[in-house]
């Protein structure tokens, strides 16, 4: 989460402010897209299990729909601020673009800490989330998804009281429901699975085969472990992982140099991903401090915990062989470490770009919802493996071509589009 | 790899002039490209995905490719261009990858049914790392594919696959690519799941060194042909063989013989009714007696990729897309003008061309005759070529496709070349063998060379009970006599009616090579009024002599002696079922076969 120091919107402005006078966009333009189109502010009340009432702060930011419905995730976290369901909305806006599905930019929060709340409690705060925003979202206007502690379970509710008040179904007002129940084959591993799919493109414009590569991963979540599975399944090996460990409150690596069994140690990790140390180290795992995972003489690396992980104080301790850095989480990397990887010349794959397989196959998610057919997950993935590798393309041939870090130019490509889309429809 | 298989390749590349003996798995994978989305489909003529095996057949059509490119074809063949289809290999990696995330391995280690076990392929999730090459592929691509096995077994000397393992053409026309990509895909999965069809598994027990580790790569090849309508299918297609194992007449076997046929090569490789002619005799047809014979026995439907949406949904029937069609509708495609004659009945004779009205015959008379296009010639020079380079006789299969204006420029599509196994024991008999007492039949159209003096077993089809509606059932009662023998560990002398190995139920019994795996001999009988023209089965054939299974060809009153009908029903009756005998004799048939006159003569004690 933000800290008090650092406004994630007001990191997301100076990025599309850099971008918008790369691009050389006018006034009304940047006007536009510096800001949110539509911001919702309400109050949630609940009747809690103790009977009294408690009233919770919901959010929902629209930051341009210019070229498609918006599309973001609903988060439920005591210190959620405005601010940064603003900031992460505009960079769904410029994510969706950079994959050039049909997609705007939307997120959504709740103050509340779900760890407190029963699950009757919290189906009513999503209820009550859904209540407020009926008349504006929908399969066509804007489409939420589970982010930070939000689930399935919560999608559901909040669908269910969308259709009840609609008087009718509506499966693809909501993406991230259960497989079975709305959900698509194939988005557990989508963001994994998105993240190798640049690495590879990029190793293959390398000349370097996945084979011949080593990687360390910080992070052993969902992103983590997909990313993980792909990139061994092409020949590459992963050394380190980090994780943070709930019962001594700290972060941790644990290191194989011969390459860590994914299988393995998927057998000693809890659903959250956290590693149980003793198990790991019979297991011949070398158990290190948590930092260590930037440190690795590898190849690759797999940021893919959470945001501001590689910053200003420890970019320098990566390797001489890093190659690649692909950010499977959004915004590990701060703008002053970014200014040093650029510098040396290590090969960035932006979050925007890196991780939008997890949103790609949201897209699918909600088309599939939409018609009320649902893709076999050979369909869904060979989809996303040719969306992520054009948009890979798009974004690396620009960057050769004008010679830009490949974090600008997907903020090239991305804002591009969405200026484009607001221009045509005649908004500036 | 399997040693002898493994030989065999390094001496089909190597006498290619493809490759030194020296080279590893990893230098023949170089000589492949990996496919490229950025190149695709239509620039590279061959690439692969994946890095693992790429089986018997893509290794034939690699050496052809060297071959071609080493002959100078377009200087002595003006007008053809000759060609192998532009493929991809997918490896037999990626089979690996998904048999083993998929948990399959279990699965057809039982005894499971083929629509189970195709049913569970279908299921199964194709490997992550492939799935977007092959979307690529389906997006680039909007004419049929042809999705063909090509198993580390298959086509390798002495282990010919030939038709044991799937083969599915997909018309890829849809709209959608996401839609093409699926067919693919179950196309695929369709090859795969075939690897461990009974009879391929049956099959493989005769491989009796190498019966668990198969894999499959699969090929991935553009469809030789064109779109006519609701059809796509080249004008030509057939199989070319350096040896003619039915050779009559005045034709020497080692003159060879070519089967064309009118659409897909499905026609000649299942064994129906094509043009059968000698290379050194392009202008003389098959051995009909009467013209009312030829036109009867002659090629009248014929198999083309259905371009339609099929009328039924079923990824795992292999001829899903494709549709069955008569000559009028290649006559109403434009396809016969330089293919069929025409019937005069004023006459009684044939003329060729379609120019006049009566009933078409498709015996290419155009072309070998006339030479409009100079097939036989490529032909002919194609086998010698691949005779001397791989050092034994040659099979080629071959599909070409013409311009209809004019007939030329053809565009010849090299589709696959194997070896064929002849036998080199000396064997010889003289005439009076024939006039022993104890002959049990005699032919002077036998294949095969050799001896044979240990099969006690018979597995005879009552002649009594005989009727052309019951070959199915005596197809499976065959199937249960022979696994029987099979268990029993003992080998048999098959005798039945009509064409073996036929798909055409009305024209003789339509075992596979499994179903009769326990026959050394078999021996192709007919019964009075009984009217057969000789067998064709490209495959079945092809693969029953590599095993060294002897055959005779027993023309009712026509032989040179008939069969001992009272030798047989003096054997004791082993087992009996509605329509089948498991005979035995009280002391083993001694199976002579001269392969160099094709006489064969079967001795009783």
């Amino acid at each position: 989460m933000a800290t008090k120091s650092f406004n994630a919107f007001e990191m997301a402005q100076a990025q599309f402010d850099q971008t918008a006078k790369q691009l050389g966009l006018d006034q009304a333009t940047c006007e536009l897209l510096r800001q949110p189109l539509r911001e919702y502010s309400f109050a949630i009340p609940v009747r809690m299990d103790n009977g009294t009432t408690q009233v919770f702060r919901g959010f929902r930011v629209q930051h341009n729909d210019a070229r498609g419905p918006g599309k973001g995730g609903i988060r439920f976290h005591p210190m959620e601020t405005l601010d940064t369901v603003r900031a992460l909305s505009m960079w769904m806006t410029w994510k969706c673009s950079v994959v050039d599905i049909p997609l705007g930019g939307s997120k959504g929060g709740v103050i509340c800490d779900p760890h407190n709340l029963s699950g009757r409690e919290q189906e009513q705060i999503c209820r009550g989330w859904v209540r407020q925003l009926a008349q504006d979202i929908g399969p066509d206007r804007d489409v939420p998804a589970p982010d930070v502690m939000t689930n399935a379970q919560h999608m559901l509710w909040m669908l269910d009281e969308y259709e009840t008040i609609r008087g009718a179904r509506f499966p693809g007002l909501i993406t991230g429901k259960p497989v079975g129940m709305g959900g698509s084959l194939g988005r557990t591993e989508a963001t994994g699975y998105g993240v190798v799919f640049t690495v590879r493109e990029a190793l293959r414009e390398m000349n370097i085969k996945p084979a011949d590569t080593i990687a360390s991963v910080q992070g052993f979540g969902n992103v983590a472990q997909y990313a993980i599975q792909l990139y061994t399944q092409l020949g590459g090996k992963v050394i380190a992982i980090s994780y943070w460990d709930q019962k001594e409150q700290t972060p941790r690596t644990l290191r194989k140099k011969d390459g860590i069994d994914l299988g393995a140690l998927l057998q000693i990790t809890d659903r959250f991903g956290g590693v149980d140390k003793d198990k790991a180290t019979d297991l011949g795992y070398e158990v290190l401090p948590g930092e260590a995972w930037i440190e690795q003489e590898v190849d690759i690396l797999f940021p893919s915990a959470m945001e501001n992980q590689i910053t200003a104080s420890n970019v320098n301790k990566i390797s001489k062989r890093v190659k690649i850095i692909a950010e499977g989480a959004n915004g590990p990397t701060t703008p002053d470490a970014d200014i040093e990887i650029h510098k040396r010349g290590i090969f960035m794959l932006p979050d925007l770009l890196a991780n939008a397989g997890g949103v790609t196959c949201s897209y699918f998610e909600q088309v599939q919802s939409n018609i009320n057919y649902f893709w076999e997950k050979d369909e869904v993935l060979g989809k996303l493996d040719t969306k992520m590798t054009s948009a890979y393309l798009r974004v690396s041939e620009l960057a050769r071509k004008k010679k830009l870090y490949m974090r600008d130019a997907a903020y090239t490509i991305a804002v591009d589009r969405v200026a484009k889309a607001c221009r045509d429809r005649g908004w500036v | 790899m399997e040693p002898e298989i493994f030989r065999f390749h390094f001496y089909f590349l190597c006498h290619m002039k493809l490759t030194p003996f020296t080279h590893t798995h990893e230098q023949i994978l170089d000589l492949i490209p990996e496919y490229s989305r950025d190149i695709g489909f239509h620039r590279t003529p061959i690439t692969r995905i994946g890095s693992g095996e790429i089986g018997g057949k893509a290794h034939g059509l690699l050496a052809a490719r060297a071959l071609i490119d080493r002959l100078d074809l377009a200087g002595e063949l003006e007008g053809v261009s000759v060609s192998i289809p532009r493929m991809v290999v997918l490896t037999t990696e990626v089979f690996d990858l998904f048999m083993e995330r998929n948990e399959l391995q279990e699965l057809v280690k039982s005894e499971t049914s083929d629509v189970r076990i195709a049913d569970a392929f279908q299921r199964g999730d194709f490997p992550t790392e492939c799935v977007g090459d092959l979307m690529t592929l389906a997006q680039s691509l909007t004419t049929p594919i042809a999705v063909r096995s090509s198993s580390r077994l298959e086509d390798a000397l002495y282990r010919p696959f030939a038709g044991v393992y799937g083969t599915k053409m997909v018309p890829n026309n849809q709209f959608s690519p996401s839609e093409r990509f699926m067919r693919l895909l179950e196309a695929i999965k369709y090859v795969y799941a075939s690897t461990y069809f009974r009879e391929a598994r049956i099959y493989r027990q005769n491989c009796t060194d190498d019966t668990t580790d198969e894999k499959m790569a699969v090929i991935l090849q553009e469809v030789v042909g064109k779109r006519h309508g609701k059809r796509f299918y080249p004008e030509v297609s057939g199989v070319a063989r350096c040896f003619n194992f039915y050779a009559m007449n005045w034709v020497r076997p080692e003159d060879g013989v070519i089967d064309l046929a009118l659409g897909l090569g499905k026609t000649v490789v299942d064994g129906e009714a094509a043009w059968t002619y000698s290379p050194h005799l392009p202008h003389v047809g098959p051995p009909f007696n009467t013209i009312s014979d030829m036109l009867k026995h002659s090629q009248v439907a014929f198999w083309a990729v259905n371009m339609e949406k099929p009328t039924v949904y079923d990824p795992v029937n292999e001829a899903e897309y494709l549709i069955r069609c008569e000559l009028p509708d290649a006559e109403a495609d434009g396809s016969l003008k330089f293919l069929a004659s025409t019937f005069d009945a004023e006459s009684g004779r044939i003329r060729s061309g379609i120019s006049t009205r009566g009933p078409r015959l498709l015996n290419f008379t155009p072309i070998l005759t006339h030479d409009r296009v100079p097939l036989n010639q490529l032909l002919k020079l194609l086998l010698k070529e691949c005779e001397t380079a791989l050092g034994s006789p040659v099979e080629i299969e071959f599909a070409m496709s013409l311009d209809l204006e004019d007939g030329l420029p053809a565009s010849f599509g090299f589709l696959q070349v194997r070896p064929i196994v002849i036998d080199s024991v000396n064997v010889e008999f003289g005439d009076e063998d024939f006039e022993a007492t104890n002959v049990l039949l005699a032919s002077d159209n036998a294949l095969g060379n050799g001896i044979i003096d240990t099969i006690e077993d018979i597995i005879l089809v009552r002649r009594d009970l005989f009727d052309w509606k019951h070959t199915p059932a005596i197809a499976n009662e065959i199937e249960y006599l022979n696994a029987r023998l099979i268990r029993e560990n003992r080998n048999s002398i098959l005798v039945g009616y009509g064409r073996w190995g036929t798909t055409d139920e009305w024209r003789g019994i339509p075992v596979h090579v499994g179903q009769i795996s326990s026959a050394r001999v078999i021996v192709e009988a007919t019964l009075p009024g009984m009217v057969v023209s000789p067998s064709q089965g490209s495959h079945f054939f092809h693969n029953l002599t590599s095993f060294r299974v002897f055959y005779f060809s027993m023309p009712h009153e026509n032989s040179l002696r008939d069969i001992a009908w009272d030798v047989l029903d003096a054997c004791d009756v082993i087992e009996e079922t509605n329509f089948v005998l498991l005979l035995r004799a009280r002391s083993p048939f001694k199976t002579m076969v001269d392969g160099k006159t094709r006489r064969g003569i079967i001795l009783y004690e």
